[in-house]
């Protein structure tokens, strides 16, 4: 790292730092906001030239901090002749359009917005210019898109602009996603992301598998972010923009990124036919192809950005003919393309300040009205065309020359002809900007009649035609620099010499053509305007719109195909999905041997069985009758409590009955609010389709079962089992799992029981707020409802059972920890008790006697539980680990007691309320629904009423 | 150890009783914050721990593994979890003003509390079987806060959504009932020792892929996401910011976790799945944002196509490809939450979130563009944003491994993603507002404001910070991936550990 070489850093800060003056300095005033723009501006550039003496003598300045080593990326940077031309291009340039915007922009413009847009952009373009790490590159690159994004919609109201903005930011995003593939490849080659590295890696590059990929990738970025054909489309609506952003980015600066890369990445790349041929006839048909249409653009600003393409187009051909000179020429005529083409966008902003207008076909002997504006504007447009003593005359030269020695394919003539062709297109759009714009009469009819601006709005124009006509006239003055940047591009020593007369060579005469040609094109462009307009041409836009609409069409098609809102559909796919990926996984792979083998089946559990199957498909039959379907779930559980019981699981056989029994009553209970049959069903052919799905899903999990019974293995159970009554102190081992060796489970169940709880009061308190509560209290269901809400006989049998079910609850809970029975099943058992309580006597009368809150409950339930589980951590031992103890109290036996039973006392509670309160919420709906006409109280029926009503109703 | 293990799931759950009782209270809110912001202090701590000690475990109950149920957390857990923290944390402010007294009165904040106790519990989780306990606590909580209000709209995408995850719990079931009945065991780093054991591989690759398709639903991959468009854009926006941000994600986790640390065994086979899936997630996921004009729906399916890229680090699985996924994973969180909260800002101001009804928020809201647009680029991947960094990995990592169609999917919707980004940005923010309404922050009270807007500038600023400075970042992800490729460490840890 040479002397005062970390001031690089702060050249690429400073422009970023700079972007928080504007919203600072806005409200004191335009003018002082754009001046302490300038500031940072000013700063970076006079920062560079410190490092203008070593540069131009061919010294790199690089400066380096680590960033993100692992990945390759460090902060570094390094100036040479390249990065040094670009720097100060951005830079200076960047100074002319500060001064331009303030007073370009009106007074109802945030202007304090523009000025943070343009110093980041400022940063984000200077920062690609003297990374010296592609990847750091990369990311000042994807800045530039965004800020650009930024800028083109800065008029938001305008429909052009957002457009514009997205337009421009798909484009050149994209462009610059495929880039990052395209430099990843390249590092992956040389084994480094440093730029000076990769240079110079070149052999190694081309001979690489991947040279082409890489190539085409990174030239996908550049060409998109240049807007070569057939990406070119963008930039003129980019042009929606306020004119110093058109003057900046989209001829000084931005567009120049992708020549820039394409110049930086020439030792690396360049050289081969691959690069010769895409990069050489992309620019040759660009250039081309942007000449013809600027010539018959009426807007201004279309035509100069036209005229823009055009000219990038001629720098991509020129770095692709790969050739020493041609890169000299190509860095020259970045320059001169810089200094007339800003002058140009200036000047057509300051008509467009001034006649209101941008269209040529109304303007016309401007140059009456506004004489400064007239000699700014010949004068890059002199250049522009090519004419001699202008600079553009210098490098327009120089490419004429190199192009009429190219050969492409076989043929000596397609470059020079097509060269020439470009070169007096260019002349004649050039003439017709002079000719069109300021000469002709004066009109009378501009929207806006026109003068010249303030000294401040044509200062910059003006300071910039004064280099056209400098370097036009003398050269040598950007002699220095074209070596300097041209050696850097190439990696070789060059001197070229810049000079006006070259002699009689081919490249004179293609010039006298072009500029003869260009003035008879000018002088025949009113009919050959008329014939344009007629000719059917492609619209780079439509059929970028079409595409986006195609695309949007194509996705919605896609979407709507799979997301169509029907559930079936998606259990389907789902179910598809499964059973696809389960039998493709199998396909191939054997089983092992068997090493168990079936037991013999006893008669009743044969019966039991086909009692099971035959229920199961009972459901699927008979599902649209509610009820009924219902009634055969019941069967389903029972029969599932049998085979439990059957298996020796007690425990499980008891959960699943009171489970069963609980659900049911829910269930039936929520029945009475549905419509008692089901909607219509799908027609043949799906059912058909669904049924197969589901037949192949369940053989499936039924052959996975199957497979793995007959096998042994070793299990973690017979540890369980051995540690029951040891470490858990319960011997029955099934509740010792469920509060001790998997306590942890049960505790996120239990929370599950209360929420879902929770969950169905909320929600039928959400819909009892809404419009279904009128639809419930409209229901008509005197039909075939019993007059008598509570039979008496039981409501007395309910009463007499209440005790004894309490008992049975508590008994249940406390022998859990040593035989059938526990929390769970005691909390479902005790709800059937009062459940039944709320179907005999009535929600109301219950309710009456209902001391503890059931939301309480679930709380309780929860907290007991967790605290229990916490508190050993006041032993220090893990969280829910269990302690037990036994006890003697005199009258009775000794009995033990564990911590894992105030466990079990949590679940209880949580059960118990949980059900309750689903059982409360239903309850609910049923006094919305209830009608008047029914006895409220339990056992205040009068069974001679009913005989009355029966008689008044004959 | 186990009290660090147990805290990050035990105050969520606390807060929630707390908050329940105080449910009709508007400190039923700030117990809510609260206990967010002790969880995130708690987890904090846990990551300091694993970060000094490497991987821990705690056995519940003491029972030595694999015959309790153990806790353990390795990088990647302890991540997850601080991510979690902190997107309660910002998720539980915002809800402050953004949860109407009505609902918060039918406990809201308690179910939102639960909810992230079950997302911590399942990233802290070492066993299959507490896994899906923590599934079912977190679906029988995003259930609730889902149809909570009970619209139309919001009860036909809860039901779906209940439907379609239940189906997958169930399978998720299923698979541990038949990899126990071929193993034996439910502790996940038992599994990793004893399934390879297995003599039936072909049957363990078909437990696998039941698991893939369970997991599967629950991060919303193709062709398994029916329900994630169906039901986010529905509730509370609070809600959908903390679906978005971590629901899809405990399946991204659990994906991660058993198809790096068990089903390892054909690799050729279920990664390749996961290829195709992954490509095709993110295809889909942004065709289907191509398709929306609502602001919260594109949202919606960009987490789906952004799923896809996490599914491709670890379809890929190597130490880069498993990295960019664990940086995808956080980095995403933060986003997406986040772009939901200024979804819900943007409604709240403008009136709407169909794009077509909305506008003028560049113009009246500056500072909610701001806070839009580094989330909103930052998803899209734009530098020096943190998914710049999350999509880099990723694009290199396919390409050092030979895929360069799939870098080429990757990068294409990342093409794709700034466009309908872009969509967003354009029609509500730089477009007028159709009925010509000036959507202005200062139409909400201070106390609104400022209870809405400091979550999303927390969020991004993190954003902005994880951008600027990935290298510790990244150096955690790597550290993170290693012990997710050298699972060694892990499985003693736990099966070592004993109380």
């Amino acid at each position: 790292m040479s002397d005062g070489a970390h001031f690089l850093f702060l050249i690429a800060l400073l422009p970023f730092v700079g972007a928080l003056v504007p919203g600072v300095m806005i409200r004191a005033g335009r003018t002082a906001c754009a001046s302490f723009t300038a500031v940072p501006t000013a700063l970076a550039l006079i920062l560079l030239m410190t490092f203008a003496p070593a540069v131009l003598r061919g010294e790199v300045i690089q400066a380096e901090i680590e960033w993100l080593p692992q990945l390759g990326l460090s902060a570094s940077f390094f100036l040479d002749g390249l990065g040094f031309l670009f720097a100060t291009m951005i830079l200076g340039v960047g100074l002319l359009i500060t001064l331009y915007a303030r007073f370009y922009l009106s007074g109802d413009d945030p202007m304090g917005q523009f000025y943070t847009y343009l110093l980041l952009f400022q940063g984000a373009m200077l920062g690609i210019v003297i990374s010296d790490n592609i990847l750091l590159l990369l990311i000042f690159w994807e800045l530039t898109s965004l800020s650009s994004f930024l800028l083109i919609g800065y008029w938001k109201h305008l429909p052009e602009g957002r457009q514009g903005a997205r337009m421009a930011l798909a484009v050149t995003g994209s462009g610059g996603l495929a880039m990052i593939g395209g430099m990843l490849i390249l590092g992956n080659i040389v084994g480094s992301y440093n730029l000076t590295d990769i240079l110079a890696a070149g052999d190694l590059i081309r001979a690489s598998d991947w040279y082409l990929p890489a190539l085409i990738l990174i030239l996908l970025g550049a060409f998109t972010k240049s807007a070569q054909f057939p990406f070119h489309f963008w930039l003129p609506h980019a042009m929606a923009a306020p004119t110093p952003v058109s003057a900046y980015l989209h001829s000084a600066t931005m567009v120049k990124a992708g020549v820039f890369l394409m110049a930086r990445m020439w030792p690396a790349l360049a050289g081969t036919d691959a690069w010769f041929y895409i990069v050489g006839t992309t620019g040759l048909i660009t250039m081309v192809l942007g000449a013809l249409i600027a010539l018959f653009k009426d807007d201004l600003k279309a035509l100069l950005a036209f005229s823009t393409v055009s000219h990038l187009g001629l720098l991509t051909m020129l770095l692709g003919f790969g050739t020493e000179a041609a890169a000299v020429a190509a860095v020259f005529h970045i320059i001169n393309h810089l200094t007339f083409k800003a002058a140009l966008f200036m000047t057509a902003g300051i008509v467009d300040h001034e006649a209101h207008t941008r269209d040529i076909k109304r303007l016309g002997g401007l140059r009456h009205l506004m004489p400064v504006t007239f000699v700014i504007g010949t004068i890059a447009a002199l250049s522009m065309a090519g004419i001699p003593f202008f600079n553009g005359f210098l490098s327009k030269e120089m490419m004429l020359e190199e192009a009429s020695h190219t050969k492409w394919l076989d043929s000596y003539y397609v470059v020079p002809v097509l060269a020439t062709l470009g070169a007096l297109l260019s002349v004649a759009y050039s003439f017709r900007f002079i000719a069109h714009v300021f000469l002709g009469p004066v009109r009378d009819d501009y929207p806006h009649k026109p003068h010249d601006p303030p000294f401040g709005m044509w200062a910059a124009p003006a300071l910039l035609t004064v280099l056209v006509l400098l370097i036009g006239i003398l050269p040598a003055v950007a002699e220095p620099i074209v070596t300097a940047a041209a050696s850097a591009v190439t990696g070789a020593d060059l001197h070229p010499h810049l000079k006006i007369w070259h002699g009689v060579t081919p490249a004179l005469y293609m010039s006298i053509l072009a500029i003869l040609g260009g003035a008879v094109l000018l002088a025949i462009h009113a009919p050959l305007d008329r014939a344009w307009i007629k000719a059917p041409r492609p619209e780079a836009k439509t059929i970028f719109d079409g595409l986006v609409a195609a695309l949007a069409a194509f996705a919605r098609t896609i979407t709507e195909g799979v997301h169509n809102g029907a559930i079936s559909r998606y259990l389907a796919i789902f179910t598809v999905a499964s059973v696809g990926l389960g039998a493709v996984a199998f396909a191939g792979g054997g089983l092992s041997e068997r090493t168990r083998e079936l037991l013999p089946i006893p008669p009743v559990i044969a019966v039991g069985w086909l009692m099971l199957i035959v229920a199961t498909v009972s459901v699927v039959l008979m599902h649209r009758a509610r009820f009924r379907a219902l009634v055969l779930i019941g069967i389903i559980g029972l029969s599932i409590s049998a085979g439990f019981a059957y298996l020796s699981a007690p425990d499980l056989a008891l959960t699943q009955i009171s489970v069963e029994t609980v659900t049911i009553m829910l269930l039936l209970l929520a029945l009475h609010f549905l419509p008692k049959e089901t909607p219509r069903e799908s027609p043949m052919g799906l059912k058909l389709r669904d049924g197969l799905i589901a037949i192949a899903a369940g053989g499936g999990v039924g052959g996975l079962v199957y497979a793995f019974l007959l096998r042994d293995i070793d299990t973690i159970s017979d540890y369980h089992i051995a540690n029951s009554y040891e470490g858990g102190g319960g011997t029955n081992v099934v509740n010792v799992i469920l509060v001790d060796f998997r306590g942890y489970d049960t505790y996120g169940e239990i929370i599950v029981l209360g929420i879902a709880g929770l969950i169905i009061y909320a929600l039928m308190q959400a819909l009892l707020e809404g419009p279904a509560a009128r639809r419930l209290r409209n229901v008509d269901y005197s039909q075939d409802r019993s007059r008598d809400r509570h039979p008496l006989m039981m409501v007395v049998v309910t009463r007499l059972l209440m005790p004894i079910a309490i008992m049975v609850g508590i008994y249940i809970f406390l022998r859990g920890h040593n035989q059938p029975g526990g929390g769970f099943v005691a909390g479902l058992v005790i709800a059937i008790a009062l459940l039944m309580q709320y179907m005999a006597s009535g929600f109301a009368w219950t309710q009456a006697r209902q001391r503890i809150e059931y939301h309480a409950m679930i709380g309780f339930g929860v907290v007991i539980a967790g605290l229990t589980g916490a508190g050993a951590w006041v032993f220090g031992l893990p969280f829910l680990t269990s302690g037990y103890t036994y006890v003697h109290l005199p009258p009775i036996e000794e009995f033990e007691l564990a911590t894992a039973m105030l466990f079990d006392l949590g679940v209880f509670l949580t059960v118990l309320g949980a059900v309750m309160l689903m059982l409360y919420s239903l309850s609910r709906i049923a006094r919305y629904a209830g009608s008047a006409d029914v006895n409220v109280e339990a056992m205040d029926y009068d069974p001679s009423e009913r005989q009355s009503d029966a008689e008044e109703a004959r | 150890m186990s009290w660090v293990l147990s805290l990050p799931l035990l105050i969520p759950f606390g807060a929630a009783v707390l908050a329940f009782l105080l449910k009709d209270r508007p400190s039923g809110a700030w117990v809510s914050v609260l206990g967010s912001g002790a969880m995130l202090i708690a987890s904090i701590v846990l990551m300091v721990n694993v970060l000094a000690e490497g991987v821990i475990a705690g056995q519940m109950g003491g029972w030595p593994a694999p015959f309790g149920i153990t806790l353990v957390s390795d990088l990647l857990s302890a991540v997850m979890v601080v991510i979690t923290a902190i997107t309660a944390l910002a998720v539980s402010i915002y809800a402050l003003a953004d949860v109407r007294p009505r609902i918060a009165g039918l406990g809201y904040h308690a179910l939102f509390q639960v909810l992230i106790a079950g997302v911590a519990g399942a990233f802290l989780t070492g066993d299959l079987f507490n896994l899906y306990v923590w599934f079912e606590v977190m679906l029988i909580a995003s259930f609730g806060l889902l149809v909570m209000g009970g619209s139309r709209e919001q009860i036909d995408g809860g039901v779906k959504y209940v439907a379609l995850n239940l189906i997958s719990t169930i399978l998720f079931l299923t698979g541990i009932g038949i990899l126990y009945g071929m193993t034996g065991t439910l502790n996940m780093a038992d599994l990793a020792v004893t399934v390879p054991e297995v003599e039936n591989q072909a049957m363990v690759t078909v437990v696998a892929m039941m698991f893939m398709v369970a997991f599967g639903v629950k991060a919303a991959v193709f062709p398994l996401f029916f329900w994630l468009p169906a039901a986010y854009h529905t509730p509370a926006f609070s809600t959908s910011a903390v679906f978005a941000g971590l629901l899809t994600k405990v399946g991204v986790y659990a994906l991660i976790r058993m198809f790096t640390l068990v089903f390892v065994g054909d690799i050729s086979f279920t990664h390749e799945v996961l290829l195709w899936v992954a490509c095709f997630t993110m295809v889909t996921g942004v065709l289907g944002a191509a398709a929306q004009n609502d602001f919260r729906k594109i949202l919606s399916f960009h987490i789906v196509s952004q799923i896809g890229y996490m599914i491709l680090g670890l379809a890929l699985m190597t130490p880069l490809a498993i990295l960019g996924a664990v940086f995808y994973l956080v980095h995403h969180i933060i986003v997406k939450a986040n772009l939901f909260l200024v979804a819900g800002v943007a409604s709240r101001i403008a009136g709407d979130t169909a794009l077509k009804k909305i506008g003028g928020l560049y113009a009246f809201a500056p500072l909610l563009a701001v806070l839009f647009l580094i989330p909103a680029f930052s998803l899209a991947g734009f530098p020096p944003l943190s998914g710049f960094w999350a999509k880099f990995l990723l694009v290199r990592a396919a390409l050092e491994d030979g895929h360069g169609f799939v870098a080429f999917v990757a990068l294409a919707v990342g093409a794709l993603t700034i466009f309908s980004m872009t969509k967003i940005w354009a029609e509500a923010f730089w477009t007028p507002h159709p009925e010509g309404k000036e959507p202005r922050l200062s139409q909400l009270d201070a106390a609104t404001r400022w209870s809405l807007l400091l979550p999303i500038a927390g969020l991004a600023v993190l954003t902005c910070i994880v951008g600027l400075f990935p290298e510790p970042f990244v150096q955690f992800a790597e550290r993170a991936a290693g012990q997710l490729l050298e699972p060694t460490e892990y499985i003693e840890t736990v099966l070592g550990a004993r109380p």
